[in-house]
């Protein structure tokens, strides 16, 4: 009901008491959980003071372990360790095959359903629920050292990830039982972390090179708001491909033949070692023995940028399209914020330098910074900072589109547009007494439906039979500020709206995500039915308080006596029940207000709106 | 409220921030559901009024819409032979910048003439649009429109020129 307070914006009905907040970067190879405490940000170490969390999740035992104990597993018992799930995040049986020979383990895929899982001694697992042992150990964490539960997390994804990748995540903080306020993209997160929001309005870049993605973002800063303006990168290039030319430069040295996939790993681990030595000296000596073979040689610094160098120009090349994309000139840039652990290598601090005529920023740890900027974000939505102007404004990172004849895909929504965004389309039928049609929508930039990636197969059904054209169906495609998408339709002529029943074409089905939720909160009942009185019991306080502040503010100027009787009816009737009524009860009265003054919310919103609109800005608009 | 079609792109950006500010779901992070999906619906309003102002052929097109009038679909052709011979010469020069040395330098000077193009087109728009000539507005703004796809497809151009 914070709606009906909306011309009141400093005035909390209720003084709430600080909320506790965390922001996780659930990363491919390592997560981070981090808080906001005494107004900075801090990442949150174990008790060993270690703050970085091994993506590895393993199962041999009934309690799943998570970290370093599970990373110490992965030789030993490599097929129930499972690592870099991220990877498999939103993912079908088909990305999974092309991944084969990557990872060990043993897929399984299950009647009905397009998601693929890991067979593990604990059962077979999909990607969602491995990710969310994750959350769940970094979410302990956090509430262990903030000393009480968490009200909501910010988890950040990569500006690329597509709706389905992005669903998974917000499934895995469902099934983790986390109430998640946002998925903040990585880029965004590390300017706020670099406190960038403080400064002068500008354009910034974000320079993002993990060990194995690229992501470069464009935002602009206007008065506290940051917008993407254009995203950008490579979602298969990063340090190890550093690894891989250095280690194809000893191999050559050496003259090594007969490479198996232990010799491999060996010349890996040691091109690694010597690349993180050179960023910090001019030259690194390598040592490779292995059965018969050995080789010992020297890199210089030189030798190695002349290895990379045309690594770090295809990250150049995605950066001038990203500032393409935006209509930015180079120069326009103001500040260069790097991020992901690659960008310690001093040839990518110096050639992207050059590229923006910029010193980038690093001063904070490149492994750290979106996490911190997520506790930033998750503080401010969790309410601590009423203060904030700071809001994020982001875009859609890849077109939505939908099939029609001949397996082409017609563009709904273009990438880079403004979220929250919908679009409505019109179609009709093509047969007499037709009452069904299917949508579906792909994501991507290709035009054929088949290089796009299919998200979902909407049915919309229970439109009134009609002749053939002569029904008019209004699909609209609504995408949230996460970048979820959800479809809605209706039949215009008769009012009718559709039902929908929507087919993932990767992702959890509702039902599948709600039997999961069953199963891991079985033995925990008798809590959640109390927390969900609790809760019903709150919001019931809290829906008659915004009721009545409304309606003594403009209750009288925009409702008659006959439209106020029915409100305040069923105020009273629920008021009456706070104590009294069960969660269930509750729950419906509260709807029966809301229902009740439905008409009066709107109502006020659009007079919010019209005087926003009507205020000095619109004749400016319209002069 | 008279709305014109020459407006302060800035002031148009800022209060698009404004209304963001109060109605962006970030805003309603702990309100009830119903709430939530009135302010994703709200802000989407607010982007959509945004992108559709902000973009001079969609601003022509939305004016025109507002004031009754019934613009055909892309796939109308123009009778204007004049603007067909245009629109031929344009597309020939934007293809020729691919060959030769200096193509990167021809399509600087197209660019400038594509822009100088679409203001004249613009005032033509808004001398007929102001005489409430809404046919001929129409013309004026397909032709917009037209103009503009040649930049977009100049621009995709100019970068695979200055990729290699």
């Amino acid at each position: 009901m914070a709606l009906l307070q909306i011309s009141e914006p400093g005035e909390a009905t209720v003084p709430h008491a600080h909320r506790y907040s965390a922001g996780i970067d659930l990363g491919t190879t390592n997560s981070l959980v981090a808080t906001v405490r005494s107004g900075e940000a801090v990442c949150l170490p174990d008790e060993d003071g270690r703050s970085l969390l091994p993506s590895v999740v393993n199962f041999s035992n009934a309690q799943p372990l998570v970290g370093y104990e599970a990373q110490a597993m992965q030789t030993s018992d490599p097929l129930n360790s499972i690592a870099s799930i991220k990877r498999l995040m939103g993912r079908a049986r088909q990305d999974v095959i092309q991944l084969g020979d990557v990872v060990p383990y043993e897929f399984v895929t299950s009647e009905g359903s397009n998601v693929p899982r890991i067979r593990t001694r604990s059962g077979d697992l999909s990607a969602v629920e491995i990710s969310a042992e994750i959350l769940k150990t970094l979410a302990h964490r956090a509430t262990q050292s903030l000393g009480g539960d968490l009200d909501g997390v910010v988890i950040t994804v990569p500006a690329y990830f597509d709706d389905a990748q992005r669903q998974a995540t917000r499934d895995a903080a469902t099934l983790a039982g986390l109430n998640l306020f946002r998925l903040l993209n990585e880029p965004t997160a590390a300017a706020v972390a670099y406190g960038l929001d403080r400064d002068a309005d500008g354009l910034i870049a974000v320079y993002d090179l993990g060990g194995g993605t690229f992501d470069i973002s464009i935002l602009r800063l206007n008065k506290g708001v940051f917008e993407v303006l254009a995203t950008g990168g490579d979602s298969s290039l990063g340090g190890d491909d550093m690894d891989h030319a250095l280690g194809e430069w000893i191999i050559q040295q050496g003259g090594f033949a007969d490479i198996d996939a232990k010799l491999a790993r060996h010349i890996l681990l040691a091109a690694r070692q010597a690349k993180e030595k050179l960023t910090t000296t001019e030259s690194a000596e390598i040592l490779i023995e292995y059965q018969q073979q050995q080789w010992s040689g020297t890199i210089d610094r030189q030798q190695f940028n002349e290895l990379i160098q045309p690594l770090i120009q295809k990250t150049l090349t995605a950066c001038r399209r990203a500032l393409r994309d935006s209509g930015i000139a180079k120069n326009d840039i103001g500040q260069v914020v790097m991020v992901g652990g690659s960008t310690r290598v001093p040839l990518v601090q110096s050639m992207t330098g050059e590229f923006f005529e910029r010193e980038p920023m690093c001063e904070l740890d490149p492994d750290k910074v979106v996490a911190l900027g997520a506790a930033i974000q998750a503080d401010i939505l969790a309410g601590n900072k009423p203060d904030s102007d700071m809001l994020l404004l982001d875009v859609l990172p890849l077109s939505l589109g939908i099939e029609t004849m001949g397996g082409l895909s017609e563009k709904i929504i273009n990438r880079n547009t403004a979220i929250p965004v919908a679009r409505g389309q019109d179609f009709t039928t093509f047969k007499d007494g037709q009452t069904a049609m299917s949508i579906h929508v792909v994501q991507g930039e290709r035009e054929l439906v088949s290089d796009c990636r299919s998200l979902a197969r909407f049915e919309l059904r229970g439109f009134p039979p009609m002749t053939a054209g002569a029904a008019r169906i209004r699909v609209t495609y609504q995408v949230d500020a996460d970048g979820l998408m959800s479809v809605t339709a209706e039949e215009t002529t008769s009012g009718v709206s559709a039902d929908i029943v929507v087919k993932p074409s990767y992702g959890l089905t509702d039902m599948e995500i709600e039997s999961m939720l069953r199963a891991s909160m079985e033995h925990a009942r008798e809590d959640i039915e109390l927390r969900m009185l609790k809760e019903q019991q709150v919001e019931a306080k809290r829906v008659v308080e915004a009721i009545n502040t409304a309606l003594a503010q403009d209750g009288e100027i925009l409702l008659s006596n006959s439209e106020i009787a029915p409100i305040h009816q069923h105020r009273d009737k629920l008021e009456a029940m706070i104590e009294t009524g069960s969660a269930a009860e509750l729950k419906q009265l509260i709807k029966a207000v809301e229902d009740a003054s439905e008409f009066y919310v709107a109502r006020r919103m659009n007079a919010s709106v019209q005087e926003a609109l009507a205020g000095k800005q619109i004749d400016e608009v319209d002069v | 409220m008279n709305p014109v079609f020459d407006i302060d792109c800035s002031r148009l950006h800022a209060e698009q921030q404004r209304l963001q500010s109060t109605y962006h779901p970030d805003r309603y992070v702990n309100a009830s559901d119903r709430d939530k999906r009135l302010s994703v619906q709200v802000a989407s309003w607010v982007n959509q009024a945004y992108e559709t102002l902000q973009d001079p052929v969609k601003r022509s097109r939305y004016l025109l819409e507002i004031n009754g009038a019934d613009i055909p679909d892309d796939s109308t052709t123009t009778s204007d032979t004049e603007f067909l011979m245009e629109q031929i010469e344009l597309r020939e020069q934007v293809e020729s910048c691919r060959h030769g040395q200096d193509g990167l330098q021809r399509s600087d000077q197209i660019e400038t003439r594509l822009a100088h193009r679409a203001e004249e087109l613009a005032r033509e728009f808004v001398s007929d649009f102001e005489a409430a000539e809404f046919d001929k507005a129409i013309v004026s703004s397909r032709k917009m429109q037209f103009i503009q796809r040649i930049q977009q497809q100049l621009s995709e151009l100019q970068f695979e020129l200055e990729e290699f």
